[in-house]
C-alpha cells in the first residue's frame, strides 16, 4: 500500500519536472548560494523554473553517471575542476556566447566545462589568539617551530579544497616542506571545522578558502583577518557542466548562461563572496578583497593533480604519522 | 469465503515477513559483507584490521570508556533527584518531577547545538567569562561530551528509579528502623538492595545509548575517536568501494550492545524485586536546611537540562550575518530564511515522520496484539525478532539498509520510503512495548463475549479492543511522532539529495557554522514536537508518560 502511495507521488513528481522551461539543477553549493542564483536566473527568465537536488559533489557525479542512460539531472554546479576533469564522458558540450568574458585558463578545450568561480587559498587569523607571535606572511613562516599546535588544517582525504592545499604544498615545497608542515598541523575531519575553530579562537591560524574565511570578515568578527601567502597562493576553479542527454537542453542552456553572467556572478560575489572567474568584475570595487590580479598565484595543474590522488594522499598520512613520532 | 489461518494466522506471517525483510534480512546482509571481500570469498581481513589497527581499538576503548562514565555520571544524577522527588515535598515539586521527560523529548542534535552555542570556543557564556578574564577548558571531547549526554540520559535512570521507589514497601523500613538500625543503615541494607536491579537495567540501558550515539559523539567528540562517528565517516568514505570494514566495525557494534543487553535480559531483569504490598512512605516536607538544599539542587539539575530549549529559541531570533552571531540583536530574519528560502526540510520531515507514525502504530499494535492475545509459535517468532532493533544503533541501521536496499528486487535508496523505514524499524520495540503492557490491562473475557455473540474476530479487534485503548494509542503514536521526526543517526546515513529532514539540515548547518539558520529550523523541529504534545495532553487528558 505505501509503496503504491509513494511510487504514485514520485509519478507526479517526476511529471512535474518534465512540464516546459523546467531545469533540474544538481548542486553541491549551500542553499544560500543556489538561492541568489535561482534568484538571478528568475530576473533574466522570467518562465525559468529551476528544481534542485541537492548534495556532495562525489555523490551527485555517481548519481549522474549511474542516470546515463536516462538522465534526472541538467545540469551540475559546482564540482572543482580537477574533479570534473575526470568525468567528461556524461558531459555535453555547450559554447555559451558569455564565455568570451572567461578567461582562457578556466575554460576546457571542448567546452564540456568551464569555470564558474574561484577559490583561493589563504591563512585565516584570529589575532587575538596571536598572544605575541607575528602574523605568517607566507607558507614557510608556519614551517617554523613556533608555530607547532597552532595551525589547524583539514585532512585532504576529506576535502576537495584541502586536497588542492596539501598538492600546493607538495609542488612548491617538496617532501621536506609538506612534513614541516605536518610536524605543525592540527589535521581535522571536515573544511568547517577549520574555519569555525579559528573564529572560536581555538587556533589562531587555519589554512582554509577565501570564500568561508571572508564571511567572518563581512559578518562582523573584527579579529578575523585573511593573510595572502606572498609566496604565492593556489587557486582551486569551480565549474559546471550540462548533462550528456538532458532532457531540457534548452533551458538547461539558459541557466548555463545565468551563471556565467556578470549580473549573477556579481551577486554571488556580493552576496556570498564567491570570487568570479569572469574578468570584467572588479572585486576590489565590490568587496574589499583584493583583485585576482594583484595576488601572486602558484600554477597547478588540477587535472595532473587528479591523477596523482592516491600518490599524495599516501604521502601527506606518512608525514602526519612521521610527525607523532 | 473462508481462508485458512485468516485473520490471525495471516497477519502474523505478513507482520513477520514484514520484520524479516527490513530487520533481519539487512543485519544478515551487513554480517555477510563483513566476511566477503570483493570478489566473494570468505575473509576476516575486515576484523583483522578492526582488532589489529590502533586507531579501531582506541575508538572501541574510548566509546566503551564514554559508555561507562556517562552510566556513572547517570546514575549519579538520576538516583538521588529520583529519592528526593519520591521522599520529599517542596514547593513546584509537581513540575520539577514532569520535566526530565522534556530532555527525552528535545532532539540530540538541539542539545548538541544550543550547549556549543553556550559553551563552545565561541560561546555566548564562554565568551562573557573570557571578557573576565576567566577562560574555560574546551568544551570538545570527553568534557562536553560527558557533561551534554548525562544531561539528556540520566532522565532514564531517574525513571526507572522513581518508579522502583514508589513500589517499595514503606514497612520494610519501618521495621529495619524499629529493630534498631540507623536510618543511613537501612537505606543501604534494605532500600538499595531492593532498588538497585532497577537502577541497573535502566543504567545498562544509558550505556547502550551512548554507545550508539552519533549526534552529540560528532558534533562534540572533537578529536576523540569513537565507534559510532568512525562507523559513519567509513561509510561516508568507502561509497561505493568494498564495504567489508564499514560492516566489520558496525557489526562490532551491534554484538557490543547485544551484550549488554543480553545480560541485562537475563541477570539483572530476573533480579528485579516485586513488592506484593506496596506502599510507599509518603513524601516529607523539606523543611531542614539539608531538605531545602536537596530541592534546590533538583530544580538546578532540571533547569540545567532545560537550558537547549531556551537556547535554541534565543538563537533563532538573534542577529546572523553569516556565521557571526551577534547577540543581544534580535531578528526574524532566521525564521524568515528557514521558511521562505529553504522549506523541504520542514516538509520533508512532516511527511517521513507523519507516514512512520501511521504505519509504525499500526505495525507495532498489530504486533503486541499477535504476541499478547493471540500465541502461536509464530507470534512467539515475532516476539524475538521485534526486539532486535534494539541492539542496532542508528548508524549501523542505516548502513544495514543501504546496503540491502541499495540494489537488487527491491531498490529503496534515494526514495521517501528508506527515510520511513528506517523511522519505522528504530522505534518499533518502543511501540510494541507500550502497545504489550496497555494490552495486557485487557481481559480476554470481553472478546470472547463479543466473538460468542457472533461479531467476527477481526471486527471484535476494531469494536471492541480499539475503542478500550484509542487514547492509549494515540499517546503512542504521538511519541512515535516525536521521537522519529528528530531521528538522525539512521537518516543521515540512508538520506540522498532532496530528502533532507529537520535534523539532517540542522546537523549539516552546525557543521558549516551557520547557527542562526540552525537555530531557526530547531525552534521549527522543537514546535513541531511540542504543540501536539500539548494539544493531546489538553484536550484528550492523555498522561503520555504512563506508557513510557
Amino acid at each position: 500500500m505505501r509503496f503504491r502511495w509513494l511510487t504514485a507521488a514520485a509519478l507526479s513528481c517526476a511529471a512535474f519536472a518534465v512540464s516546459a522551461q523546467t531545469v533540474v539543477l544538481y548542486s553541491s553549493n549551500n542553499p544560500e548560494v543556489i538561492a541568489n542564483a535561482v534568484a538571478s536566473a528568475k530576473k533574466q527568465h522570467p518562465t525559468l523554473t529551476v528544481k534542485q537536488v541537492t548534495g556532495g559533489t562525489g555523490t551527485l557525479m555517481k548519481r549522474i553517471q549511474a542516470e546515463a542512460a536516462n538522465a534526472g539531472g541538467d545540469i551540475l554546479w559546482s564540482g572543482g575542476v580537477g574533479t570534473l576533469a575526470a568525468f567528461t564522458d556524461v558531459m555535453e558540450s555547450y559554447q555559451s556566447p558569455e564565455a568570451k568574458a572567461i578567461p582562457k585558463q578556466f575554460q576546457e578545450a571542448k567546452n564540456r566545462y568551464i569555470g564558474t568561480n574561484v577559490h583561493v587559498m589563504v591563512l585565516m587569523v584570529n589575532d587575538k589568539q596571536l598572544k605575541g607571535l607575528a602574523a605568517p606572511k607566507t607558507w614557510s613562516d608556519l614551517m617554523k617551530p613556533e608555530w607547532k599546535g597552532k595551525v589547524v588544517i583539514t585532512d585532504p582525504s576529506k576535502s576537495g579544497t584541502a586536497f588542492i592545499q596539501i598538492y600546493g604544498l607538495l609542488k612548491q615545497f617538496g617532501r621536506e616542506g609538506l612534513e614541516k608542515i605536518a610536524a605543525n598541523a592540527v589535521v581535522v575531519q571536515s573544511s568547517g571545522q577549520v574555519y569555525k575553530s579559528v573564529s572560536a579562537g581555538e587556533y589562531p591560524v587555519g589554512i582554509t578558502i577565501e570564500a568561508s574565511a571572508y564571511e567572518f570578515v563581512a559578518g562582523g568578527q573584527k579579529e578575523i583577518k585573511l593573510v595572502y601567502p606572498s609566496e604565492g597562493t593556489y587557486l582551486g576553479a569551480e565549474g559546471m557542466f550540462i548533462v550528456k542527454g538532458a532532457k531540457n537542453a534548452a533551458a538547461a542552456k539558459q541557466l548555463y548562461d545565468v551563471l556565467l553572467s556578470k549580473q549573477a556572478q556579481e551577486l554571488l560575489l556580493v552576496e556570498n563572496f564567491r570570487r568570479p572567474t569572469r574578468s570584467d568584475i572588479a572585486v576590489s570595487k565590490l568587496t574589499s578583497m583584493p583583485d585576482l590580479a594583484s595576488l601572486k598565484v602558484f600554477p597547478l595543474d588540477l587535472q595532473v593533480a587528479t591523477d596523482e590522488y592516491e600518490q599524495l594522499i599516501s604521502m601527506w598520512n606518512m608525514a602526519v604519522a612521521k610527525a607523532k613520532r | 469465503m473462508k481462508l485458512p489461518g485468516w485473520p490471525w494466522g495471516i497477519l502474523s506471517l505478513f507482520s513477520l515477513a514484514v520484520l524479516v525483510l527490513f530487520v533481519a534480512y539487512p543485519i544478515s546482509v551487513l554480517t555477510l559483507h563483513s566476511l566477503q571481500d570483493a570478489q566473494g570469498h570468505l575473509t576476516f581481513a575486515g576484523f583483522a584490521t578492526v582488532f589489529g589497527e590502533a586507531q579501531y581499538l582506541e575508538a572501541i576503548v574510548n566509546t566503551l570508556l564514554l559508555g561507562v562514565a556517562v552510566t556513572c555520571t547517570s546514575m549519579a544524577l538520576g538516583v538521588p533527584l529520583a529519592y528526593v522527588i519520591a521522599r520529599c515535598d517542596f514547593p513546584l515539586k509537581s513540575l520539577v518531577a514532569i520535566l526530565p521527560l522534556v530532555t527525552i523529548i528535545i532532539p540530540e542534535v538541539i542539545v548538541g547545538q544550543s550547549w556549543l552555542m553556550m559553551l563552545g570556543n565561541n560561546g555566548l557564556i564562554t565568551n562573557s567569562l573570557r571578557e573576565v578574564g576567566v577562560s574555560l577548558p574546551s568544551f570538545y571531547g570527553w568534557g562536553g561530551m560527558i557533561f551534554s549526554m548525562t544531561l539528556i540520559y540520566y532522565t532514564y535512570v531517574y525513571l526507572g528509579t522513581l518508579a522502583a521507589l514508589r513500589g517499595f514497601d514503606g514497612q520494610l523500613e519501618e521495621a529495619s528502623l524499629s529493630l534498631g538500625a540507623s536510618p543511613l543503615a537501612t537505606r543501604i541494607k534494605v532500600l538499595l538492595p531492593t532498588v538497585a536491579p532497577a537502577i541497573l537495567v535502566n543504567a545498562l540501558v544509558v550505556f547502550t545509548l551512548v554507545v550508539g550515539n552519533f549526534a552529540l559523539s560528532s558534533m562534540l567528540g572533537g578529536q576523540i575517536p569513537l565507534l559510532s562517528v568512525m562507523t559513519y565517516s567509513l561509510f561516508v568514505s568507502e561509497m561505493g568501494s568494498s564495504p567489508v570494514l564499514q560492516s566489520s566495525l558496525s557489526v562490532v557494534m551491534v554484538l557490543l550492545v547485544g551484550v549488554v543487553l543480553f545480560f541485562q535480559k537475563r541477570v539483572v531483569e530476573r533480579k528485579m524485586v516485586q513488592m506484593t504490598q506496596g506502599r510507599a512512605p509518603a513524601p516529607r516536607r523539606a523543611e531542614s536546611w539539608r531538605g531545602s538544599l536537596l530541592a534546590l539542587a533538583a530544580v538546578v539539575v532540571v533547569t540545567l537540562s532545560l537550558v537547549p530549549l531556551i537556547a535554541v529559541f534565543v538563537g533563532a531570533f538573534t542577529r546572523a550575518r553569516g556565521p557571526v552571531m551577534h547577540w543581544g540583536q534580535w531578528s526574524t530574519q532566521s525564521i524568515e530564511r528557514a521558511f521562505a528560502l529553504a522549506p523541504e526540510p520542514i516538509i520533508n520531515s512532516m511527511l517521513f515522520a507523519g507516514c512512520a507514525t501511521v504505519l509504525g502504530t499500526a505495525l507495532a499494535l498489530l504486533v503486541s496484539y499477535l504476541v499478547v492475545k493471540k500465541k502461536s509459535s509464530l507470534s512467539g517468532v515475532l516476539d524475538y525478532v521485534v526486539v532486535l532493533p534494539l541492539t542496532i544503533s542508528g548508524t549501523v541501521l542505516g548502513i544495514a539498509l543501504v546496503q540491502s536496499f541499495n540494489t537488487g528486487a527491491l531498490v529503496l535508496t534515494g526514495t521517501s520510503s528508506i527515510m520511513i523505514v528506517c523511522y519505522v524499524v528504530r522505534r518499533l520495540p518502543f511501540g510494541v512495548r507500550n502497545a504489550s503492557s496497555m494490552l495486557y490491562n485487557i481481559q480476554g473475557s470481553i472478546e470472547e463475549a463479543s466473538i460468542s455473540l457472533g461479531v467476527s474476530p477481526l471486527m471484535t479487534f476494531f469494536k471492541v479492543v480499539l475503542p478500550v485503548i484509542k487514547t492509549s494509542i494515540l499517546s503512542a503514536a504521538i511519541l512515535m511522532w516525536a521521537t522519529s521526526i528528530s531521528e538522525l543517526s539512521a537518516s543521515i546515513v540512508v538520506y540522498s539529495g532532496g530528502l533532507e529532514t529537520l535534523p539532517i539540515s540542522i546537523f549539516r548547518l552546525v557543521d558549516t557554522g551557520r547557527l542562526g539558520l540552525a537555530s531557526a529550523y530547531g525552534t521549527v523541529l522543537v514546535t513541531l514536537i511540542l504543540v501536539p504534545l500539548a494539544l493531546a495532553v489538553k484536550f484528550f487528558k492523555i498522561n503520555l508518560f504512563s506508557v513510557k
